[in-house]
């Protein structure tokens, strides 16, 4: 098998992979948030950057090269990414120690992965709607960071086609796809891949607040990596 | 003309769909249709071609909600969008704007309560040599003054239709002020074309005897595209839309891919603030244009061409279609062109308002009839572009200069300009000069000479390329316009020592704010702080500490945006930094950081009520 360089890791990959993909397959994380295995990439949240030959590209979409020198975990990287994540936060209202999702919310995680000590930048405190309508599903626009996988997910996973993005810029966000603009007259359901694989806490299944004790929580015991990395294992072992 | 009255929904969305073809690609040219003839996109309009497409509402919408010149709710009779760029500012459409906006008792950016009009701004409208300029109801009102603006109020007020008023209103100057080998003398119709297709061999009997009469005319056709090509690879010609790339790799690339359809684009959609050549272009020389893309179609084996228009040159559409029109009949356009097998036809797609759709992969989408989202780098639109196809996507000089190199020769091309820049380039000057207008030069000229001849006499600094280009001061006016130096689209905007810079910057920032797609996270966001920023400056509140932030947001979004619009939208912070750092540093309340917060003075409190003053108690520690 070709293999690559990711900083000083030999990295092996299979014709077609991209630099993302062969990397979480040969057991090296590569932060991100708006990348799904089961979804076609999407290059939004540039946390999974890395540099080769001096230049930048998104490592979810760029594909593998034989003997390729790939730049991943620098100070310079990790910091920007560290950035990334705090722009994240600010643009948005993210509330964690009231929020459901907490300890096993992606955004936070990564926070956590990168070091992340607080949001440095000043906060935007945008005024979103938030969407109850539906009896089992709820929408949080607050804790929302565009990843578009629910957009994604609902048309690929689900065949519904529920979400899309509407707006432009900082004032862009998501739309839900039914005739009064609300949840509770789309077709989502609790059990779909869109709420399923929301990051964070933006899509929900109601009525299953708090069950796990903190302490006990997805990202409680191992760090979100550990967790992704051992997650796609598993799924290449079932899926191939 | 648009009418005031308004027509029932159904029967006229029939109508505009029936004149789009009714397909999903169709949707963004008809809700322009739409909105133009009522001022927004009524609801029910949303659903009713939701249906006949069988698109979900939630896309349209997302339209809607991505496009600047489309509207959900209803604009008013009269819908005034005043350009926006620096250098109308300059020429006082701020004053304008609240005049205007005064005397017709409206907020800008709302529609008044009668639903007679509303008053917007806009980014630039391709009119910074004849600025400050308006959009009403979309056509364009350059030339503003005072006493235009009053004549305007009145006749909004009175309720005049648009076509009785003043034409000189209306009328768009070509301010064409230097002239150099390539357009001075327009290209016969039909020249570069001819010889285009006269390079397979004039006289189909003289060879290839023993093929088929068909099979030989499509060999020596493609005979001919091989050899145009040779023309295109000699004359070393490059985007002229700032990149650069070689014309030459790009249509090679589109030529040789595997059979199926391939698609020829025309980048009309000049987005760069303070940039005009493709307007004057397309109204002056919109055959050597057309002529250009249908030789690439003949080189790449395309049958369709598109040219994309921004929105804000609507106007020129009944003239570029009368120049379609001319072209079918000409035989230059359409089925067997010049009695060729040659088959090539173009149509028209306008934009709705997003700079953004500038760049290539997001006007594919546009075209397409989505949002303008910039698409992953990989695969080039050359292998995989419009409708996934093979697609060149080149601007609207470089059309016409190919056009121009099929006529007269690769070599003759080759030996103007520079070694790395060859051929002439269009310079668009605006703000503070006497003769703002284009600009024809060979490549390599310099900035001073430029300046000189534009009567730029008092410049303190220039942008070049707009926004997403460079600042320079008078240090660098040796400087050289081409790629080896100063490259970019060929704007050059002038600021003249009695302006503040910081004006510009703001501007700017503002702009790229407006502009971003928000894709990506560094750019959605990065802007807004960048803006925030200008606009804690603008207020004197700077310090050092937010220098350092500006300039490493800066280096972020240059690191980790998704596409050139981000990753540029910082130069103009850290150009003025670095070159005008006293813009900078007169707006700064302190020398250095200080914050509002004392920690030790907060706890003053705690002492007093515990009744302690060791030095645990004071932070930090104070020394016994």
């Amino acid at each position: 098998m070709p293999t690559f360089f990711l900083d000083d890791r030999e990295v092996a990959f299979k014709e077609g992979q991209t630099i993302l993909q062969a990397a979480m397959s040969g057991g090296h994380y590569i932060p991100h948030l708006c990348w799904r295995p089961e979804l076609d990439p999407h290059s939004s949240c540039r946390l999974c950057t890395v540099i080769i030959n001096g230049r930048p590209f998104s490592s979810c979409t760029q594909p593998a090269l034989k003997g390729q020198r790939v730049e991943c975990d620098t100070e310079a990287l990790v910091a920007m990414r560290r950035a990334v994540t705090q722009m994240l936060f600010i643009e948005g209202n993210h509330h964690c120690p009231a929020c459901e999702k907490s300890g096993r919310c992606k955004l936070q995680a990564t926070a956590y992965l990168l070091g992340m000590q607080n949001s440095h930048f000043s906060h935007q405190f945008p005024v979103r709607t938030r969407d109850l309508s539906h009896p089992t599903v709820s929408l949080d626009r607050d804790r929302c960071i565009r990843c578009e996988i629910c957009v994604r997910a609902s048309r690929t996973l689900d065949g519904k086609d529920v979400f899309a993005i509407d707006g432009r810029g900082i004032g862009s966000g998501l739309a839900v796809n039914s005739p009064s603009g609300l949840l509770k007259d789309s077709e989502i359901a609790p059990e779909d891949a869109a709420v399923r694989l929301c990051p964070t806490g933006a899509l929900m299944a109601k009525d299953q607040g708090f069950e796990v004790p903190i302490g006990d929580r997805l990202y409680d015991r191992e760090p979100l990596s550990v967790v992704e990395l051992r997650e796609y294992k598993a799924r290449k072992a079932l899926h191939g | 003309m648009i009418q005031l009255e308004r027509p029932s929904v159904p029967e006229s969305v029939e109508r505009i769909l029936d004149r789009h073809g009714n397909r999903p690609q169709a949707v963004l040219q008809a809700l322009i249709d739409v909105q133009h003839a009522w001022h927004h996109v009524p609801g029910a309009v949303v659903l009713a071609l939701a249906e006949r497409l069988g698109v979900p509402a939630v896309r349209l919408r997302g339209l809607i909600g991505f496009y600047s010149f489309l509207s959900a709710d209803f604009q008013g009779d009269f819908v005034v969008h005043l350009s926006d760029n620096i250098t109308d500012q300059m020429a006082g459409s701020r004053e304008l704007s609240a005049r205007l906006c005064g005397r017709l008792g409206v907020a800008l950016g709302k529609t008044r309560a009668d639903g007679r009009v509303s008053v917007n701004r806009t980014s630039c409208t391709g009119m910074s040599d004849q600025g400050p300029s308006a959009l009403i109801n979309y056509r364009p009102v350059p030339r503003l003054d005072a006493k235009r603006v009053d004549l305007i109020t009145d006749l909004i007020n009175a309720r005049t239709p648009l076509d009785e008023w003043p034409s000189d209103f209306f009328v768009v100057e070509s301010r064409i002020r230097r002239s150099d080998v390539i357009f001075r003398n327009a290209l016969d119709s039909g020249a570069g074309l001819r010889a285009s297709l006269d390079r397979g061999g004039k006289n189909l009997e003289a060879w290839e005897e023993d093929l088929a009469p068909t099979d030989a005319r499509k060999h020596q056709l493609d005979r001919g595209g091989a050899e145009t090509l040779k023309e295109i690879y000699r004359s070393e010609l490059r985007g002229r839309g700032g990149a650069g790339f070689k014309a030459g790799i790009k249509w090679q690339t589109v030529r040789e891919a595997a059979k199926g359809d391939r698609f020829v684009i025309c980048n009309a959609d000049e987005g760069e603030p303070g940039t005009f050549k493709d307007r004057i272009l397309l109204t002056e020389h919109a055959d050597m244009v057309f002529e250009g893309m249908t030789i690439c179609g003949h080189v790449v084996g395309a049958r369709h061409g598109i040219m994309y228009v921004r929105q804000e040159y609507f106007y020129l559409r009944d003239h570029l279609q009368s120049v379609l029109r001319r072209r079918r009949e000409q035989g230059l356009l359409g089925c067997n062109i010049l009695g060729s097998p040659l088959d090539f036809d173009i149509e028209l797609h306008f934009g709705a308002g997003a700079y953004i759709c500038g760049m290539e992969t997001a006007m594919i989408k546009s075209i397409e009839g989505r949002r303008g989202i910039p698409r992953r780098r990989w695969p080039l639109p050359v292998h995989h572009g419009y409708l996934k196809s093979p697609t060149v996507v080149n601007n609207v000089e470089t059309f016409a200069c190919a056009a121009a190199i099929s006529a007269r020769g690769g070599a003759w091309f080759a030996g103007l300009g520079t070694p790395q820049s060859t051929g002439t380039k269009l310079f668009c000057l605006s703000g503070d000069c006497e003769r703002p207008g284009l600009y024809e030069y060979p490549m390599g000229v310099s900035v001073r000479e430029v300046l000189r001849d534009s009567g730029a006499l008092d410049a303190m600094a220039i942008q070049v390329g707009g926004p997403s280009g460079i600042l320079i001061g008078e240090g660098d006016f040796n400087r050289t316009l081409c790629f080896e130096d100063l490259a970019g689209v060929g704007t050059l905007m002038v600021f003249g020592k009695h302006r503040d810079l910081f004006d510009v910057i703001t501007n700017f920032a503002l702009f790229f704010q407006h502009e971003s797609c928000g894709l990506c996270t560094p750019c959605r966001v990065g802007t807004t702080l960048l803006a925030n920023y200008v606009k804690k400056f603008e207020r004197g509140c700077g310090s050092p500490v937010d220098v350092e932030e500006v300039k490493n947001i800066c280096t972020l979004m240059k690191n980790m945006s998704h596409c050139g619009l981000g990753q540029t939208a910082g130069n103009p912070f850290t150009d003025s930094l670095l070159k005008f750092p006293a813009i900078w540093a007169q707006r700064m309340k302190t020398a250095e950081f200080v914050p509002a917060f004392d920690l030790d003075w907060a706890l003053e409190e705690a002492r007093s009520l515990t009744g302690r003053d060791d030095a645990r108690a004071h932070f930090p520690p104070v020394e016994a």
